[in-house]
């Protein structure tokens, strides 16, 4: 990773120093050993600080720090989000709204709550990957319970209307949950849009800790939920278990470097991602997986004929570190369902790259990726049977 | 995702970073023949091209769609055949091929295409030969 341009920061963002430095600063305080649920003076030390964590964070999505229920992740806030605000909606709430491109922690809670006899409408991306608001007004019901869609999808970049899609569920009484992974700290968020009810973010995707989550639950009206899991009653009764100050220390310094970085870092950054893809051109054919705007800054989803993308990444080992078109499921090989859902062929998402920048991204960075792939793609594309770049696109 | 090279042997990270014989033929006396298997489904695509002479194969090139044991597979065909009596039979079979790389079962499939690529090129090979011997009236 030293040597490599790493431009995978939406699997997860490099550790800030600044972050790092206050962590470790915090797990060796001989005033900060004590467990914050605790009572006496040590426990109360603990607790004004987790308090003041607390607020960081919720001040990067305009919330009130009562709203925030620290979790391990964001996959454990998505699960917490969906699978509790479901069953606490009780028997008459039996549907549910997502779509075929979330990440798989959205994916994998509303197939367990099928398993659990939920009926989920599943929306189908436009191939600009796009869910629009009027999709999802069309399959609204009587008994839908939830609707959960990602901010912005983790493999293009692409960005939900929330603001429009909050306003439906609003208007209909339902929940809204939106996961912001990829979008908190890199375009403005704000929970206190008229309808959104839950918002799941981490820290590791902006330079923060990996292990620790946020998962904002609406206070009026409180959205009826029931835990994953139980203990002593912390968060809010949502998410029992002694709270890792360290860990919430370093997401409340992430968050607050975040936000401060906000304004200046998202055009740059953005403007690092189009001077890539300026660059990629020169690898032509090549494709972008979705459309350009609106997105995320640092995301780039593309694709070059005639190119198997395990070879691409193992040509560009040690120089660009970046993901597969099996990006999220690396764990299960399988190829990547939100390629799949925008309707690109096994092949072309095979033939799928995506890049991420980051706040650690520079131009030069840029320039010497953009040349590595190139170089790349050319290497592999010589050796290619006649007739394969026309075949394999 | 970026751990790309995790999975592969150092055999398989060699001949994928050398791709010894891959490209085109050059000419030379003696007959060309080509072997050529395509399975998208399983994303391999290998085509073998050589040059008969004397009832051998004089060189061996190779072209590929595929990921990095796929390649490394037709590498390790291309050049190992080079010399090689036409006669010789399948040296080379996708089992033989995993054990070579030290590739896992999950590869058995794509190294299967560059298999039938190789007996597509031997069959193509023996009959340039026979018809060298009996030619058509």
């Amino acid at each position: 990773m030293r040597d490599a341009v790493y431009l995978d920061h939406a699997a997860t963002a490099p550790l800030d120093p600044r972050v790092a430095a206050l962590m470790s600063a915090c797990l060796a305080d001989p005033d900060l050993q004590a467990n914050p649920a605790s009572s006496h003076a040590a426990g109360r030390a603990a607790a004004e600080r987790l308090a003041a964590a607390r607020g960081q964070v919720a001040r990067l999505v305009n919330a009130l720090p009562e709203a925030i229920v620290l979790t391990s992740g964001a996959t454990e806030s998505v699960n917490l989000a969906v699978l509790g605000s479901v069953r606490g909606a009780g028997a008459g709430h039996r549907h549910v709204v997502t779509s075929r491109v979330e990440h798989r922690a959205g994916l994998d809670a509303c197939r367990q709550l099928e398993r659990e006899g939920h009926d989920v409408t599943w929306l189908a991306p436009g191939g600009d990957g796009e869910i629009s608001a009027a999709q999802v007004e069309a399959v609204l019901r009587e008994d839908t319970a939830l609707v959960s869609l990602m901010h912005a999808n983790n493999e293009t970049g692409a960005l939900t209307d929330i603001g429009a899609v909050a306003g439906l569920c609003e208007a209909r009484g339902i929940a809204f949950h939106t996961d912001a992974a990829q979008s908190a700290g890199k375009v403005p968020v704000d929970a206190a849009l008229p309808g959104i009810a839950l918002l799941s973010f981490c820290a590791h995707k902006l330079g923060g800790p990996k292990g620790i989550g946020a998962l904002y639950v609406r206070r009026r009206p409180r959205p009826p939920m029931q835990p994953l899991h139980f203990g002593g009653g912390h968060e809010r009764g949502l998410r029992s278990g002694t709270l890792a100050l360290h860990q919430a220390v370093g997401f409340g310094l992430a968050c607050e470097l975040a936000a401060a970085a906000l304004g200046d870092e998202s055009p740059r950054i953005r403007a690092l991602r189009e001077r890539l893809w300026g660059q990629l051109q020169a690898a032509a054919p090549a494709w972008r997986n979705g459309a350009a705007e609106p997105s995320v800054p640092g995301i780039l989803s593309v694709g070059f004929a005639g190119i198997e993308g395990e070879s691409l990444l193992l040509e560009l080992d040690g120089v660009v570190a970046a993901a597969s078109g099996a990006a999220c499921n690396s764990a299960t090989g399988e190829p990547s369902h939100v390629l799949r859902a925008l309707g690109r062929s096994e092949e072309a998402i095979q033939a799928s790259l995506r890049l991420s920048l980051g706040r650690g991204t520079q131009a030069e960075d840029v320039d010497r990726a953009a040349a590595a792939i190139v170089r790349a793609v050319a290497r592999l594309r010589a050796a290619l049977p006649l007739g394969a770049l026309e075949r394999i696109a | 995702m970026s751990t790309a090279a995790a999975g592969y042997s150092p055999r398989v990270r060699s001949l994928f970073s050398a791709l010894e014989g891959a490209g085109d033929l050059p000419e030379a006396a003696g007959a060309e023949v080509s072997g050529e298997a395509v399975a998208l489904d399983r994303l391999a695509w290998v085509r073998f091209a050589a040059r008969i002479d004397a009832r051998r194969i004089s060189d061996c090139r190779f072209r590929a769609f595929g990921c990095p044991h796929t390649l490394a597979a037709a590498s390790l065909v291309a050049t190992q055949l080079r010399g090689a009596p036409i006669d010789a039979g399948l040296v080379l079979d996708a089992a033989r091929l995993k054990r070579e790389l030290d590739a896992p079962a999950e590869k058995m499939g794509r190294l299967l295409v560059v298999e039938d690529a190789l007996r597509n090129l031997l069959d193509g090979a023996r009959r340039v030969q026979y018809q060298r011997r009996w030619p058509s009236p």
